[in-house]
């Protein structure tokens, strides 16, 4: 009895939690695949009848958002990729070795994770004008470093700790050297980091708004948060084009997510029987 | 001092501190410096910091500014502890629950805006119809065009966007409270209620502060949601301190106008940054 009340009293709660966090989401989808007519009705329609791809057609042949898609890409994996190959070595040095101004260097990485944005893009603007580098793929990467490489370096710093030292010092005994020692067997040890730390890095250039903003003016660099919100800036928006481009700029995000969490679940079980 | 003497980790980690250096510490320096100099470079003293201090709008901004990240961060307390106590108590379903709230932080923050944005429309609008509906307005309210509802609706964008993340570390945090604990009180007779204010609570301070603290920065940062849904309209009755600091540099090409709004804001920043980093490194002691 005690039991079939507690239930009850958790399932409502529970149920407006899920409504909440899921609904917006929803609604973008089904806006999504709404024609123009349905879209802009008193009272709105919930369902599209019959669903429609033409506003994905429309952002997909009639707008710069493919091209957005593809700026987003390679800015991502690029910036992605040269955090990666700076913070292994930084990490591996911040987890192994214990040396004067360690910890203030450890702090100042911190910083400049926690650090907005906006108190950087003024002199950044000037920097990268006065390099030509003002609407180019490798100015981005270099400011998303600001985003990745802070991120990248905390986060191994981790999970190199985490492999023993017994290890390494045993191959040192062998005659390897330190990077022999990094490349051969610290760093296949922390490939589930060097996942994570790519799926954070990706996640986090993919969405950056700010600095797209400011550094890429062009039509043929912007990336995918401008192309979406420069729709809404004219007096004339189609929302249903916005919702379309939406779900396709979240279903990357929405993959990633996807097997992070299985990799999530994975390292759970494995500490479990080993545990 | 000869380069075998240097530890090897100082090579490790030297690529990475020039990296940061560069992109970091050098724009900051130069944002100090064009704060106190005129669009020529010649030495302007305080005179960026005065002009952007007395233009008439600057009250409007300080006050939107805290309005902005009180609400916001309240808000999404408020919503994540509920949530983490709730996701930690048993019911069928949980795990699959405990995915679908993730949504809103997984969701890109533009996306979110312009959902939302979508959602309160003003004649077309989910949020309008809904609450017509069910009465609790009598008609359709211009959420985002009025002066008034602009800010609250913002502010609800951003509590939905972030709750998640305080759930998932309340409930990471609850996870940890021995049960032992739970039994005591209720020896004592305690309901739920009691469980929540007298063991839970208690037990999730330090987590709690260092969130809070994290939450204020972010909510600072918060140009993404606001810029892309009203661009701190109506008549900068949404514009917040960040924001400002864009639209002077890139819309007015005033950048040392702009360094001096930088300054003001990184200093006030860094107070709540050093905050956080204190209580980080407490954490880590222990």
């Amino acid at each position: 009895m005690r039991d079939r009340r507690r239930t009850l009293l958790i399932s409502l709660p529970v149920a407006i939690l899920v409504i909440v966090a899921v609904f917006p989401f929803l609604w973008m989808a089904v806006s999504a695949f709404k024609p123009l007519a349905q879209l802009y009705t008193i009272p709105p329609q919930w369902l599209p009848d019959p669903p429609t791809l033409e506003n994905f057609k429309n952002v997909v042949f009639q707008s710069n958002i493919p091209r957005y898609f593809i700026n987003s890409l390679i800015i991502s994996i690029g910036s992605t990729f040269l955090a990666l190959v700076f913070a292994i070595f930084a990490a591996y040095g911040f987890a192994r070795f214990d040396f004067r101004g360690r910890s203030a260097a450890l702090a100042f990485v911190l910083i400049g994770q926690l650090l907005p944005t906006a108190t950087v893009i003024v002199p950044l603007y000037i920097v990268l004008n006065y390099l030509g580098l003002i609407n180019t793929y490798l100015g981005l990467i270099l400011v998303y470093l600001i985003l990745t490489l802070p991120l990248s370096v905390w986060m191994l710093t981790g999970y190199f700790r985490g492999i023993p030292k017994e290890l390494e010092d045993a191959a040192i005994i062998d005659g390897a050297s330190q990077l022999g020692v990094l490349f051969r067997i610290s760093l296949p040890l922390v490939t589930p980091g060097i996942i994570a730390v790519t799926l954070y890095s990706f996640v986090a250039t993919w969405n950056e708004f700010v600095f797209a903003l400011s550094f890429a003016t062009e039509k043929e660099m912007k990336t995918l948060p401008i192309g979406l919100a420069e729709f809404s800036t004219e007096f004339d928006t189609d929302w249903g084009a916005v919702m379309a481009a939406s779900f396709v700029m979240t279903l990357p995000i929405a993959l990633i997510f996807l097997v992070m969490q299985r990799m999530f679940v994975g390292g759970l079980m494995s500490g479990a029987t080993k545990g | 001092m000869t380069m075998r003497n240097i530890s090897p980790g100082v090579w490790f980690i030297l690529p990475t501190m020039l990296l940061l250096a560069a992109l970091i510490v050098y724009p900051m320096l130069s944002t100090a410096e064009l704060s106190v100099t005129d669009a020529n470079g010649a030495f302007a003293g305080m005179r960026n910091f005065n002009v952007a201090i007395s233009a008439p709008s600057t009250r409007l901004i300080l006050f939107n500014t805290a309005y902005y990240v009180i609400g916001s961060v309240v808000f999404q307390l408020l919503l994540g502890i509920l949530a983490g106590i709730l996701l930690n108590q048993h019911f069928a379903g949980r795990a699959l629950v405990r995915s679908l709230m993730l949504i809103p932080w997984v969701v890109p923050g533009i996306v979110a805006a312009m959902t939302w944005a979508w959602m309160f429309h003003t004649d077309y609008g989910i949020i309008n119809y809904i609450m017509t509906q069910v009465g609790v307005i009598s008609e359709p309210i211009g959420w985002l065009t009025n002066p008034n509802t602009v800010m609250p609706a913002l502010i609800a964008v951003n509590a939905w966007k972030m709750f998640p993340f305080v759930a998932v570390m309340v409930l990471a945090g609850l996870q940890s409270v021995p049960e032992e604990l739970y039994e005591a009180v209720r020896v004592d007779g305690a309901n739920f209620w009691h469980e929540i204010w007298h063991i839970m609570l208690p037990q999730l301070r330090p987590v709690l502060v260092s969130i809070t603290l994290l939450l204020t920065i972010w909510a600072l940062d918060g140009i993404t949601i606001i810029y892309s849904i009203t661009g701190g309209g109506p008549a900068n009755r949404s514009m917040i301190f960040p924001i400002q600091i864009y639209v002077q540099a890139f819309e007015y090409f005033e950048f040392n106008r702009a360094a001096a709004l930088s300054v003001l804001y990184f200093l006030f920043l860094s107070v709540i940054i050093v905050l956080y980093m204190r209580v980080f490194a407490a954490q880590e002691k222990d």
